[in-house]
């Protein structure tokens, strides 16, 4: 098992990108490369949610990836959240404290209720703390 | 508060216990001094009386002896009568006026007689006139008639004359011519000169003095109201019965008397007057008390300047004593550098300073005895615990799995009674098939156990390679013991050599206690002969006894502090116990559990008794031979690690192991292999990796074996965790910690071949969780 990935735009400053497979070091370059290409067409401060619900496995070199990801958008002032990580990923994750825990969501539903807020107080002028 | 202090408390005593003292001497020379004042009062005052009475009667005798000269000479001059009279009165001034009263003749009683009455006027002049003129004619009065029978004299009662306004008596003599009385020389008498006498009497102070008539009326008295008054019954009747000298009445007449009173009395001659003086009492005593008044006020005095001299003489001698209290909190502080009062004088305090200042000195030695003492004994107790450490690292770990086949297991636990013992086990693989265990006990405990213990540990691990068998071991171990052991010490020890393919088990034994075979029904305690202990005796055999192990079955090997752990009852828990203990653990249970459990229940049946000798305990199980490992083989590259991974994965599958494990595996193997392609051969060259996978029930062990540098990776160290990987610069040392984290157990080695990394995975139990 490999692989796989899809993306898909919900809004200009919003990409959500589903993982699934395997992420490990010999895949983690295709997730690398597919940022690398998808990245730039998202606005400034905009919002990558990377939906692990069909992620199998993860290894140290996927965790880089993910680290890679969030570095990139941190510095665009924009965030990225981790949507349903299965036992094994969450277990890696929670090995390595790999994320601050109020950036993974268990569900769609939490994700979008975080988002709503987000969008609220971004409406409201406030972007700078979430 | 003020009280507080010795000296403060001690003036006050002092002070309290000599006026009780003085009041008490006091009272007794008052007692005494009324008594001879009272006398001596009473002589004065009856002298005084004596004297006043003397001097009236002085007085009066002129009054009557001039009235008697001239009753005699008008007797034979009667018409020379004014003449005499008034030449009388001229020379005595005590007489107010003289009268000559001749009884009326028959011829005479028409008045033509002439009864001359010269007095004294205000003015000092004198006048005349004739009684026998008067409206009532005076033969006929009381007076007249009373002096005719008095021949020679007497004096009549005191009236207040009307004219003159003064208080006057009368001394009337008859005038006798032939025996017969033919008239009366009558003289007034005022009373003045008698009020005179009494004030100009040397009387003490607050006393007065009075004349008391015939009848008891006062004629004269100090106080003036009284005269004329009569004399109080009391008076009366005292002065009546004739105590002449001293009387003491309750109440005075006097109203200027307060109190009760002595009166002295002496009677007037010629007269039937009394003359009283009366002394107050307390005015008697006036003196005595003033004076008793005032040496109490100086004795209070002097008491209170000796109360003062107490305090300060007391107070200066106990100012070191204060001066002690206060170091001796000092010394209670443990300060003992400080300044002591100086000793003046040998007395008790100085002593006591003295004494103090000794004992400071000696305190201050003694505190320093303790200190090095504490010193030497921490040095002792850090030896001991460097001694400790270093016995705890002449025995092998608690816990050994063979890493290669994973055929057997050994648990061992040991429990000193001090901080070093007597106790040992040891085991090491003789060669790659046969496995070396052993237990001891050297007699005796403390530092010489340790030390035997030492020796035995070190020589037996040396001579294992030439004896090859248990029973040669043991010989060869005994003959080296006995060399030069003076001490005589011994140790005993049971050693076994198992078989790792087939489970075949050597046991000998030099005196130690059998072991026990579990896993299979009952534990069964193997008792077989033994030969002596070690040390002790040169030419000792030892026999041997073979078993064979079947799989899952364990070996119990223990010493007597198991047998011999004592209740507080000082009943010892015995080889029965520990059976019956070993019979509880489920023939299913890991190795592990036949320790936890005997050393908990005997530990239960000691309860808090102190633990009395060293405790070892030593399990090994057979888990029999097994399916040899599956190995795989690749090249340093890294698509080749995903097939090996692959592979294993397969493995797994195949040998059924959970599926919830799998993920762990790989990721374990992935991180670790990943790792040695990346950084496993800096110098590009080629090299091969090998996994050898075992899985059994309960665990899968696989060993990882690389040809790249050293690496190992227990000593790499942790990574620090933020919470967020995007925090990190590097991202490094994650995969390494992961696999770490994962292994139930990573044991490294290095030899000819490379890195030798042994990983277990113990399936997680029913519940869920890992054993």
């Amino acid at each position: 098992m490999t692989l796989s990935l899809h993306s898909e735009f919900s809004a200009p400053d919003r990409v959500v990108v589903q993982v699934g497979g395997r992420l490990d070091a010999m895949t983690f370059g295709e997730l690398d490369e597919a940022m690398l290409a998808l990245l730039p067409r998202l606005a400034d401060g905009g919002t990558v949610v990377i939906d692990l619900a069909h992620l199998e496995y993860v290894s140290s070199a996927g965790l880089r990836s993910f680290a890679k990801i969030r570095k990139n958008m941190r510095t665009r002032g924009g965030h990225t959240l981790l949507l349903n990580p299965q036992p094994q990923v969450r277990k890696v994750f929670d090995i390595v404290k790999a994320v601050p825990v109020n950036e993974v969501f268990a569900s769609t539903q939490e994700l979008d209720a975080y988002l709503d807020r987000m969008q609220r107080q971004i409406t409201e002028g406030d972007d700078s703390d979430i | 508060m003020a009280l507080r202090s010795i000296a403060s408390r001690t003036a006050l005593w002092v002070l309290v216990g000599s006026m009780v003292v003085l009041a008490a001497i006091g009272a007794l020379l008052l007692s005494l001094t009324r008594a001879q004042i009272l006398q001596h009062t009473h002589h004065e005052a009856a002298a005084l009386a004596a004297n006043a009475g003397s001097q009236i009667q002085a007085r009066i005798d002129r009054v009557a002896v001039s009235a008697q000269m001239l009753a005699t000479i008008v007797a034979t001059r009667q018409d020379d009568a004014e003449s005499l009279l008034r030449d009388t009165l001229s020379t005595n001034l005590d007489m107010d006026g003289l009268a000559a009263a001749f009884t009326p003749s028959p011829d005479t009683a028409d008045g033509s007689m002439y009864s001359p009455f010269v007095r004294r006027l205000d003015d000092g002049s004198l006048a005349s006139r004739n009684l026998s003129q008067d409206s009532n004619p005076y033969w006929n009065s009381n007076w007249f008639l009373g002096g005719l029978g008095c021949a020679s004299g007497c004096w009549q009662r005191p009236f207040l004359s009307l004219s003159r306004h003064r208080q006057v008596i009368n001394y009337s003599v008859a005038i006798e011519r032939e025996g017969h009385p033919i008239g009366i020389i009558n003289a007034d008498v005022t009373l003045d000169w008698l009020h005179q006498i009494l004030g100009s009497l040397d009387k003490p102070a607050g006393a007065y003095a009075f004349v008391l008539d015939s009848d008891g009326n006062y004629l004269a008295h100090d106080n003036p109201a009284l005269v004329g008054k009569r004399g109080s019954p009391a008076l009366l009747n005292a002065l009546a019965s004739d105590q002449a000298g001293a009387m003491r009445l309750r109440v005075a007449q006097n109203p200027r008397a307060r109190g009760p009173v002595w009166v002295y009395s002496a009677p007037i001659e010629g007269t039937r007057w009394r003359l009283g003086l009366v002394v107050p009492e307390y005015q008697t005593y006036a003196s005595v008390r003033h004076i008793f008044m005032l040496s109490l006020a100086l004795g209070l005095l002097a008491l209170l300047g000796v109360s003062l001299i107490t305090l300060l003489t007391i107070r200066r001698t106990m100012a070191p004593l204060g001066v002690l209290a206060d170091r001796a909190e000092h010394v209670a502080r443990g300060e003992l550098d400080f300044e002591l009062p100086p000793a003046r004088r040998p007395d008790e305090v100085g002593r006591l300073t003295q004494s103090f200042d000794h004992m400071r000195r000696e305190l201050a030695l003694h505190l320093e005895d303790l200190a090095r003492v504490a010193r030497e004994k921490q040095r002792l107790a850090s030896e001991l615990e460097i001694a400790h450490q270093i016995q705890l690292g002449l025995l092998p770990n608690a816990h050994y799995l063979d890493a290669v086949c994973a055929q057997f297991e050994l648990h061992a636990a040991l429990r000193p009674a001090r901080a070093v013992g007597g106790d040992l086990y040891s085991y090491f693989m003789l060669d790659p098939q046969r496995f070396f265990v052993m237990v001891g006990d050297v007699s005796d405990k403390g530092i010489p156990a340790a030390l035997f213990m030492a020796q035995t540990i070190t020589l037996a691990k040396a001579l294992a390679p030439r004896a090859q068998t248990p029973q040669n071991l043991l010989q060869l171990l005994n003959l080296e013991l006995c060399r030069g052991n003076d001490s005589c010490m011994f140790v005993t020890l049971l050693c076994g050599l198992l078989d790792t393919g087939s489970g075949d088990l050597v046991l000998a034994s030099a005196g130690h206690e059998p072991p026990i075979l579990c896993g299979r029904g009952a534990p069964q305690l193997l008792e077989f002969p033994t030969g002596a202990v070690l040390g002790l005796y040169e030419d000792s055999t030892y026999p041997e006894q073979r078993l064979r192990l079947r799989p899952g079955e364990t070996l119990l090997m223990y010493t007597d502090g198991i047998t011999e752990a004592s209740d507080h009852e000082l009943q010892m828990y015995g080889i029965e116990r520990t059976v019956e203990s070993l019979a509880q653990v489920p023939p299913t249970a890991d190795t592990a559990a036949y320790i936890e459990r005997l050393l908990g229940d005997v530990d239960h049946f000691v309860a808090d008794a102190a633990q009395a000798d060293d405790i070892t305990l030593l399990a090994l199980t057979w888990h029999g031979a097994g399916a040899p490992p599956t190995g795989i083989d690749i090249d340093n590259r890294l698509p080749d690690v995903f097939v090996a991974l692959d592979r294993c994965e397969q493995l797994l599958q195949e040998a059924k192991v959970p599926a919830s494990l799998h993920g762990d595996v790989r990721l374990v193997l992935e991180e670790l292999m990943v790792n040695t392609v990346e950084y496993g051969y800096p110098d590009g060259r080629p090299g091969r990796i090998r996994v050898l996978l075992q899985s059994r029930p309960g665990a899968t062990t696989i060993e990882l074996i690389d040809d790249g540098i050293a690496f190992d990776p227990l000593q790499s160290t942790a990574p620090t965790l933020t919470g967020d990987l995007a925090d990190r610069e590097q991202i490094g040392g994650l995969g390494i910690h992961l696999a770490r984290t994962m292994t139930d157990e990573m044991r490294y080695t290095r030899d000819a071949q490379g890195n030798h990394l042994l990983l277990r995975f113990t399936y997680p139990t029913q519940d869920g969780s890992s054993p």
